[in-house]
């Protein structure tokens, strides 16, 4: 059989990146992007290259492919991949160049939530990953996928996958020893109960093991990594892995409203509401909403539920290890199973993949082994441009008096003396400084300048982000593409039920944990 | 998509198998990863 469609659709494809290009580059697209965001919009460089360098790809190998005589084969088979590749590409460029920012420059005209201090595109998470996979189902449903496109949305997971072992690279093990011990005991017993209980639940309410593999990485763990990174272990569809990403979103917001109300009426410490916002809430954006919404006059919160969020994704490895030995084991009922024959059999050599690049992160390849997704902080690299002016440090001093905390007095008057913030807890206590607003409108930017001084960004870690973004981009898209309406019928809302009540569950008692358990340090 | 109508791979998966994906996966993200390495 040969694959490869003689068909024009490739090389139009490719004449649609060309023209992308040529408009953003010739300035036609500059009302739009004011439009967009201006001097804001964040995609102006990506516009400038990537549909060059994709757009010629796929005119060329779309002539040879309209053109060209084609013979069964491996190459046959292999190379029908790129038309389907492309098209999603295209779709994944058009969601995240231009309908994401539409978005949220809709959420913004509507203005921010409550006290959470963040836009509803931002809490409900609706961003590129969100919208491809609300992209891909459209396209299927409404348009179906072309024939010659069908092969190239079987790679999307191959990008998925990629896109996970490159994760990786973005966390350090030197971030393990600003966890304390509470952090990773309170988080390995919850993301472990949450795990067991949502397979119980699942086993339970009769949804395939599948399903109830995904739902228990994404609701134990958090966010759409896990969700990705434990579905090919469990053999999970498409629709699956979409009512999975589905139910924490939807959790998510529904926590971030009650937490910060249920926290005030125990009138629960900074620390304390951190520690149980990191515990019980699934999704970073909604973690961080929460605990801004707790106390949007400074970072003590924030910072204690960063920290719970980040030991989640250091115990991935062993939630997608558990989940290949359980999933072997339900399906193979009644014959003997080897766990270490299953592992060494079934255990995902891209989650291996993950752990190889976290462990080259860690030696400091990519960026100082500080460093916490690509950012570090430095203050011998500050430069002269960069340190504080005669006319801040005037600034600052007028306004010192207001500043009633000893903590932050003290780092203030360090600040001052140096000319730069003096060390990495003076960062995090003039950070909440600055937000605090106590000190006023413009310390509080000379107070943030000075932040920024002190943290860079590593080029490699951003390079790979860039990575990620276009994999995950990529293979949702692909991965939307093969949800159909009937597959949702099939997977019914017991997906949401047991998330309901896993969530709930998991909720409470990390609130009585932190209650009876978290005193004031961590 | 139904899994009967993919004569090579699945219906997720061009691949035969997972572990070919995944050593496939992990071979691009190597690439990427000594790419990014040398370039930036």
């Amino acid at each position: 059989m040969v694959y490869t469609k003689k068909n024009p659709a490739l090389f139009i494809i490719g004449v649609i990146m060309l023209a992308i290009w040529f408009m953003a580059d010739a300035g036609m697209l500059s009302g739009y992007i004011d439009h967009l965001g201006g001097k804001k919009y964040k995609y102006a460089g990506e516009l400038g290259s990537i549909p060059l360098y994709f757009g010629v790809i796929a005119a060329v190998i779309g002539l040879w492919q309209w053109f060209g005589s084609h013979k069964e084969g491996h190459w046959d088979f292999y190379s029908s991949t790129i038309a389907g590749a492309m098209f999603i590409l295209l779709i994944a460029m058009l969601v995240r160049w231009f309908v994401a920012p539409e978005v949220a420059v809709v959420s913004k005209m509507m203005g921010k939530v409550g006290d959470t201090g963040k836009y509803i595109h931002k809490l409900l998470g609706l961003n590129y990953v969100v919208l491809g996979i609300v992209a891909g189902i459209v396209i299927v449903n409404f348009f179906k996928v072309p024939d010659w496109a069908k092969n190239g949305v079987r790679v999307s997971r191959l990008g998925l996958k990629t896109g996970v072992i490159l994760l990786g690279t973005l966390y350090s093990a030197a971030e393990l020893k600003n966890l304390g011990g509470l952090s990773i005991i309170m988080i390995g017993f919850f993301v472990l109960g949450s795990v067991g209980m949502t397979l119980w639940l699942g086993a339970r309410r009769g949804i395939p093991n599948s399903m109830g593999g995904v739902l228990s990485a994404g609701m134990g763990v958090c966010g759409v990594s896990a969700t990705v990174a434990s579905a090919p272990v469990v053999q999970a569809k498409s629709v699956e892995i979409a009512y999975t990403i589905g139910t924490i979103l939807l959790w998510g917001v529904g926590c971030m409203f009650i937490f910060p109300i249920v926290g005030n009426l125990l009138d629960m410490s900074y620390l304390k509401f951190g520690a149980w916002a990191g515990t019980g809430i699934l999704n970073s954006a909604q973690v961080a909403g929460a605990a801004l919404a707790y106390q949007p006059d400074g970072i003590e919160t924030l910072k204690v539920a960063e920290i719970f969020n980040i030991t989640r994704v250091l115990v991935l490895p062993i939630i997608v290890m558990w989940l290949a030995v359980w999933y072997v084991k339900r399906e193979q009922t009644g014959t003997k199973v080897s766990v270490g024959q299953v592992i060494f059999e079934k255990f995902p050599v891209f989650v291996l993949g993950f752990i190889l690049l976290f462990a080259l992160s860690t030696t400091g390849m990519f960026a100082p082994a500080n460093h916490y997704k690509g950012k570090y902080f430095d203050n011998s690299k500050v430069s002269a441009k960069k340190m504080m002016s005669d006319a801040d440090i005037a600034e600052l001093q007028a306004n010192a008096d207001k500043v009633q905390r000893a903590d932050q007095k003290a780092a203030l008057e360090r600040l001052i003396a140096g000319r730069k913030v003096a060390s990495i807890d003076d960062d995090a206590t003039i950070r909440g400084l600055a937000n605090s607003k106590v000190m006023g409108k413009k310390s509080g930017k000379i107070l943030k300048k000075a932040h920024k001084a002190v943290r860079h960004t590593a080029k490699k870690i951003k390079a790979f982000r860039q990575w990620i973004t276009w994999l995950f981009a990529f293979g949702l898209v692909g991965l939307g593409m093969q949800i159909t309406v009937s597959s949702m019928k099939q997977a019914g809302g017991q997906p949401a039920v047991i998330g309901g009540i896993v969530g709930f569950t998991k909720a409470v008692l990390s609130l009585l944990v932190v209650m009876l358990i978290v005193k004031d340090t961590i | 998509m139904s899994e009967n109508n993919f004569d090579r791979g699945s219906a997720l998966s061009i691949f035969g198998s997972d572990r070919r994906e995944d050593f496939m996966a992990l071979a691009f993200a190597l690439i990427i990863a000594f790419g990014v390495y040398f370039t930036y």
